[in-house]
């Protein structure tokens, strides 16, 4: 069919059929919402992921009283571990510094330690972060070693939040998805009952499938297009509002960037119009003799 | 450009099947009766040249082609050589007369500058000229028909079906209504039209073809609604035209 007709089919069939059209674009944007904010927390994950990878140090706590040359000694075998580039020694009153830097924002908790209260320690800067596990391993209960911690497991509960929303977030998105496709499949039921009358006069002048099944493929595609929109929309505005309006304030990790957004928006476009085309093809499979 | 050969249909649901064993023969151009009771299978047969079903057994065949092997994405292609017309005319409410008809032409893909010259001209032959903007509530039930028959005919089908179309006509306009038929047999279309119109069919004196029960009681060659003496029931008499000259 020639664009203007088939436009002309599928403007009429909107119109008839807007109640349940705005139904599905309701439905269709929250799924996709859903959808756009796992990526995005997906995304904010891979983003700590970077800068801790960057930045991440294991950080051994010596015991008070540790005679000068046993830490030397200690610092001697650090510094020749293989997994080890760099090591560098903190006494007590640099760790209270770090310790008040890196909790200016929360007083109440500064106020309540003092500067002799946290160990002298080493930090150090691993090859690869992720073998932090095997240096925890190989040094804790060493001669003057108090413990030896891991700055990533400390950030554990930030990657079980984030996986757990992610997670979250998709199976939401998954269960508004089931809820679309219903409310897609009726769409065309009633769609195709409203326009019995046309489908039957278009087979019986040799319309091909194809044709026939056009306005209504397109008339769901809208749909997922409209809400993959406003999906977007929802994205971007959380973005400007949330993520740098208040989060960014909030916490001392870098967040996801508008290249994630992107990202994220155009795979809900995508997913929105191909998704809600694929259903319509399928609910058409059954209600439609063609 | 109609053959059956042997066809049989039957129905799932059906105790007795409503085609048995019909086998028949209609030339190019010719203009043709089916007359029968309810439930004799005309509607049967002209939903099975459209490959709206498929023959239980026998061979069906329209414009050299046996419907049964065409591919189900080629069944559009036999469909636009095959025009259809029906009692309830079948047409669009909210489009005009014009958009009526320019919907068939639409549908197909024909270009938009096709679809402006022929609707009119379509319009002309069929006696609407003028009444192109009108919608079809607004037009009387022989006006409508017209309608759908230009609609049918815009694209100019090989084969026309008429089912009943004066079935819900006054005898006047009935006769209106067949004599654009004619019109369109005239221009070289096969007609194949099936009816209880009496009058009609005696009136016209074409060939008539009539199934009973599902069975092809009657062919004759200028015939009336009801067995003229010239009919032996259970023994078709030749068809009007011979096998080689009906195909293709």
């Amino acid at each position: 069919m020639r664009p203007g007709p088939l436009l002309a089919a599928l403007a009429t069939s909107l119109r008839r059929n807007l109640a349940m059209t705005c139904a599905v674009v309701v439905t269709v944007t929250i799924c996709l919402a859903l959808l756009g904010a796992g990526l995005l927390l997906r995304a904010q994950a891979r983003t700590v992921d970077r800068f801790l990878l960057d930045q991440i140090e294991v950080v051994v706590d010596l015991r008070d009283g540790l005679t000068d040359a046993n830490r030397s000694a200690l610092r001697a075998e650090l510094a020749a571990d293989p997994l080890v580039t760099k090591v560098t020694y903190e006494t007590k009153k640099d760790v209270y510094e770090r310790f008040r830097r890196d909790f200016r924002s929360s007083p109440d908790v500064v106020a309540g330690i003092g500067p002799d209260d946290l160990p002298a320690s080493f930090r150090l800067t691993l090859v690869d972060p992720r073998d932090a596990e095997e240096i925890v391993y190989a040094y804790t209960g060493r001669d003057g070693v108090e413990a030896v911690r891991d700055q990533r497991a400390l950030l554990g509960p930030l990657y079980r939040f984030l996986d757990a929303f992610t997670l979250g977030a998709f199976a939401l998105a998954a269960a508004q998805a089931v809820a679309s496709f219903t409310l897609i499949y009726t769409m065309i039921r009633i769609s195709a009952h409203a326009r019995r009358k046309e489908t039957a006069i278009m087979r019986l002048v040799g319309a091909t499938n194809a044709t026939i099944r056009a306005p209504f493929v397109l008339e769901s595609a809208l749909a997922g297009l409209l809400g993959g929109l406003l999906a977007a929309a929802v994205l971007v505005l959380a973005k400007i509002y949330l993520v740098d309006g208040r989060f960014a304030h909030q916490t001392m990790f870098p967040l996801f960037g508008w290249d994630a957004v992107w990202t994220a928006v155009a795979v809900v476009l995508a997913v929105g119009v191909a998704a809600a085309a694929g259903m319509a093809s399928v609910a058409l499979r059954r209600h439609l003799r063609v | 450009m109609i053959r059956l050969a042997s066809v049989t249909k039957r129905y799932a649901t059906g105790s007795r099947p409503a085609l048995s064993d019909v086998t028949l023969e209609i030339g190019v151009g010719e203009f043709v009766f089916l007359v029968g009771p309810s439930g004799s299978g005309k509607s049967t047969l002209l939903r099975l040249l459209l490959r709206e079903e498929r023959a239980t057994a026998g061979l069906v065949e329209v414009a050299g082609r046996d419907v049964a092997r065409i591919p189900d994405r080629r069944v559009p292609q036999l469909r636009r050589t095959v025009g259809c017309v029906f009692q309830d005319f079948r047409l669009l409410p909210d489009r005009t007369v014009a958009g009526n008809v320019a919907f068939a032409l639409d549908v197909v893909g024909r270009p938009r500058h096709v679809v402006r010259t022929v609707v009119p001209e379509v319009l002309e032959l069929v006696g609407l000229a003028g009444k192109e903007k009108r919608f079809p509530d607004e037009l009387s039930g022989g006006e409508q028909q017209r309608v759908a028959i230009a609609r049918a005919f815009v694209g100019r089908p090989r084969v026309l079906l008429a089912d009943e179309p004066t079935g819900n006509l006054d005898p006047a306009t009935g006769s209106e209504i067949m004599e654009l038929l004619e019109d369109v047999n005239q221009a070289g279309t096969t007609v194949l039209m099936a009816t209880h119109n009496a009058g009609l069919v005696d009136a016209m004196r074409r060939r008539v073809l009539e199934l009973d029960a599902g069975t092809l009681v009657r062919d004759e060659r200028r015939g009336g609604y009801d067995a003229g003496p010239v009919t032996i029931p259970d023994q078709r008499t030749e068809p009007v035209r011979p096998a080689g000259g009906a195909a293709g």
